[in-house]
């Protein structure tokens, strides 16, 4: 192998280092001119001793006075400014300053104790909502103009068309309060399940397309399905004790099985088959050390070890089923083996369901609105908080992956479905590929690169917060950090949360152009 | 070799059914009847334009016209008799808040408002908000964009990264600045600062489009035929790129009656004794199971709206995309193929 690079790629090199180090250095210039903007703004915005020169108390003078000296206030702003980024810049060293809340508290303190919550909040939505949205996308694309596609984009529009508040405060009245009564009384009329059974069935009749009589059986057949499947949680109370047990996990991996064999490579591809099929057993021998080993002393790094474990062993079966074209094999059989160990945890977690229901911190209404822990419940059982988290987590991240995912369904659509129109795709089909082959190897890669914006702001954008979840669902993020620096025109704490924001927005931006750079060939950095 | 050449004749009649087809729903129209045909095409797009004529008309017209200055008013009252500061003090279902009656169709707040009267000055607010938001946004990003995107070089490094710098600073903040601090200066005032900071994207993508559009034959056409800057950006440049721009002013128009909602929600944005959308709903979210009609009629609105803002936007970018072209029907195909075989 011939690592010495050529003189032209040498040149290439040092035109990308220097175009990244421009870009750093206006990055630079950019943030101190918003942060000067956005504190001269703020501050010349409010008076902060205006509230107190109109109050009778006692000692107004002495207050006033106390007040101008720890906010400065005898400092024209423009000038202050240069205070506080005397005292960001001191990071630099090592001893970064952020002032003192209005309450006294250090800032840097404050952020720091927000920015987990706030990561704990976005991650999971964020990472949903792209995974949902770019899925849907595709779906919908390759049927363009079928009633799916009209009606998944109908589903997209009225996400993006729907205010965050007021589809959390229908989570909370329907999906907490809804439920948690459900709960008390888990007895739903046959009228009901018949009603949701067909509500369902509905939904799913709108992802098939063809002939009326091929929809009207997809619809009697999925309406007998569900309102069965109902008619047994019903009758079982399964939603009390909510397991699902090594069979059914079973069976459910071997259903993940087939459908992810036939993404990737179609089902008549057997060597594929066995393969995904073989990582499901693997993925199910995981149930039972998860019962008796894992259960005593488990933490996130032992099932971080385990997810591991099962996506370097599918690695290998992939690997030894198959002897051309292993790449889609491969991918199959460890997001399968992914998807049931998954399916494993999961059950784990729901085993410490009715416990949790029983103790008196929780009380059998689980669905919690507010906050991001339940500080009553005490247990040292990893699972059991877990699923405190979950139920906490559980309603801002739906609210949130609603409103989220509509973006990346159009996006995806949109950009796929420009791909799917060039050339080369039909090159591509002429040669006589399959249509699986084309969109995941061809179309799909390319489709994706004008995402890389979308996806580098969003993450950028976790650690900003959301304003209005925080505040709707009571959680103590970064968001709603800056949300109570307006309110309480707290300039230090204001200009901590949005120097990291901005920061963030700024090298994401850049982030994003290079990217872009790396991904589509056709861009070259320098090139005019 | 006699299968050969069936072949090649068979691709041939098929590129040509292909083409015959395609152009067959645009022959002998302009670009304008070719987009406007495509527009009313889209049923879901028309709908929404539908409602949203019908919708303005009706909320404008509720409560009257009310412009001028305090000497000299210009007034035209509504055909809705009451208005947002009037109280009427016999409330049915009290001591909650009244329920919909036959006066008051949408219900009575706690005080006795009347509810119909704040949705639609609500809504009106949000039209308004959206209006001058749309195109103050609309003009500075094309401004900004085909300046940007046209003449390149420092003048576009500069221009970017002045965008990159705008994009910073969250709408959150101008919102606490304008409608939450600096007194109150009312809504228009606000939407006209939020309008100033709302140009960032759609800059980006219509220099984008510039880029592009710069570097194409008929501009070095222009060029050498004498044609200005001027003309070659207002004549040839923009009406290639008008498609790109409005839809997304469509979706800047969506996206600023959320951005409104959500900043009234939070208390930044429309203050008291004002109404909005969003300030009705944070008022109302907690009797949810009281009053639920304080709470689903301003959340229906604004989704109603946004919605059919959104379908337009979707209609007008089918519209005006001439890549994504209308899917050909394996029937139409079959016919075309069966008009066109040779010998018939």
């Amino acid at each position: 192998m011939n690592w010495a690079l050529k003189p032209d790629e040498i040149r290439n090199e040092i035109k990308l280092l220097a175009y990244i180090g421009r870009r750093i250095s206006i990055a630079v210039m950019i943030l101190f001119g918003s942060t000067f903007i956005t504190y001269n703004l703020e501050a010349y915005a409010g008076d902060p001793i205006a509230g107190l020169a109109e109050s009778t108390v006692q000692n107004k003078w002495y207050l006033i006075h106390k007040l101008t000296r720890e906010l400065q206030l005898d400092v024209p702003p423009p000038a202050r400014y240069f205070l506080w980024l005397k005292g960001v810049l001191a990071g630099l060293t090592g001893n970064l300053d952020l002032g003192l809340t209005r309450k006294s508290h250090s800032v840097a303190q404050e952020i720091a104790a927000a920015i987990p919550v706030t990561i704990r909040l976005l991650t999971t939505s964020t990472i949903l909502a792209i995974v949902l949205g770019i899925t849907i996308g595709v779906i919908s694309a390759i049927r363009q103009y079928s009633r799916l596609d009209y009606s998944l984009t109908f589903v997209a529009f009225l996400m993006f068309s729907l205010p965050i508040f007021w589809v959390a405060v229908l989570l909370k009245q329907f999906m907490a309060i809804g439920f948690n009564n459900y709960l008390e009384k888990p007895n739903l009329d046959l009228l009901w399940v018949f009603l949701t059974a067909a509500a369902f069935a509905f939904v799913l009749t709108g992802f098939v397309s063809g002939t009326r009589k091929r929809v009207l059986i997809t619809f009697g057949s999925s309406f007998v399905i569900f309102s069965s499947i109902l008619f047994i949680i019903n009758q079982t109370k399964w939603v009390l004790n909510p397991t699902l047990g090594v069979y059914v996990i079973g069976l459910l991996g071997v259903g993940i099985a087939f459908g992810m064999t036939y993404v990737f490579v179609g089902l008549q591809n057997r060597k594929a088959l066995y393969a995904a099929l073989t990582s499901v057993g693997v993925a199910v021998l995981m149930y039972f050390p998860f019962q008796t080993i894992v259960n005593q002393n488990a933490n996130f790094g032992l099932l971080v070890v385990v997810a591991l474990l099962m996506l370097s062993v599918s690695y290998f079966i992939g690997y030894f089923f198959t002897k051309i074209d292993k790449g889609p094999v491969i991918q199959a059989s460890m997001l399968t083996a992914f998807l049931t160990s998954f399916l494993v945890v999961v059950d784990k977690i729901l085993q410490s369901w009715k416990p949790y229901m029983n103790t008196p911190a929780v009380a059998g209404r689980p669905i919690q609105t507010l906050g991001p822990s339940n500080s009553l419940l005490v247990t040292t059982d990893f699972w059991m908080q877990n699923l405190d988290i979950i139920t906490h987590i559980a309603l801002p991240t739906m609210a949130l992956t609603l409103i989220g995912f509509s973006g990346y369904v159009r996006y995806t659509r949109g950009s796929l479905l420009e791909v799917l129109n060039m050339d080369y795709i039909r090159t591509a089909r002429a040669k006589g590929l399959g249509e699986r082959e084309v969109i995941l190897r061809h179309a799909f890669r390319n489709a994706m690169i004008p995402l890389t914006t979308l996806v580098a702001y969003d993450i950028a954008g976790i650690l900003g917060g959301a304003i209005i979840t925080e505040s709707v669902f009571g959680w103590h993020g970064m968001g709603s950090l800056f949300n109570e620096a307006i309110q309480n025109q707290d300039l230090k704490l204001l200009m901590g949360t949005f120097a990291i924001t901005a920061f963030l927005a700024v090298m994401a931006t850049l982030a994003a152009d290079l990217i872009y750079t790396a991904l589509d060939p056709r861009i070259r950095i320098g090139k005019k | 070799m006699a299968k050969k050449k069936d072949k090649s004749e068979l691709e041939q009649q098929t590129v040509v059914g292909e083409n015959a087809i395609a152009n067959r729903e645009t022959e002998g129209l302009s670009q304008g009847q070719i987009i406007r045909r495509r527009f009313f095409a889209h049923k879901p797009a028309v709908a929404g334009l539908i409602f949203m004529i019908l919708f303005t008309i009706f909320v404008y017209s509720a409560s009257g016209i009310h412009l001028g200055t305090e000497k000299h008013p210009f007034n035209i009252s509504g055909w809705w008799h009451y208005n947002i500061l009037q109280i009427t003090t016999n409330i049915p279902c009290a001591p909650l808040s009244g329920c919909p009656t036959a006066a008051h169709p949408f219900g009575q707040d706690e005080i006795g408002h009347d509810y119909f009267a704040l949705v639609t000055r609500g809504a009106e607010i949000s039209l308004m908000v959206m209006v001058v938001i749309g195109s103050l946004g609309g003009f500075f990003g094309t401004v900004m964009g085909a300046v940007s995107g046209f003449f390149g070089g420092w003048i576009d490094a500069i221009m970017m990264r002045f965008t990159d710098f705008i994009i910073t600073i969250p709408a959150i903040l101008i919102g606490a600045v304008i409608g939450f601090r600096v007194g109150n200066l009312g809504v228009f005032t606000l939407a006209l600062f939020l309008g100033f900071f709302s140009w960032t994207g759609l800059a980006r993508l219509v220099r984008g489009e510039f880029l592009t559009l710069r570097e194409r034959e008929f501009v070095d056409a222009a060029r050498v035929a004498g044609a200005s800057n001027r003309r070659i950006i207002f004549k040839h440049i923009l009406p290639n790129a008008v498609g790109v721009i409005i839809v997304s002013v469509t979706l800047l128009l969506a996206s600023s009656i959320l951005t409104e909602a959500g900043l009234s929600y939070l208390g930044f944005g429309v203050q008291a004794p004002d109404v909005s959308l969003g300030l009705l709903i944070n008022q109302y979210q907690d009797s949810f199971q009281v009053a639920p009609w304080l709470f689903w009629w301003p959340g229906a609105t604004i989704i109603a709206i946004t919605l059919s803002i959104n379908f337009i936007g979707d209609g007008l970018r089918d519209a005006f995309d001439p890549r994504q072209r209308r899917r050909i029907k394996r029937k139409d195909f079959a016919l075309e193929a069966a008009k066109s075989r040779p010998g018939k």
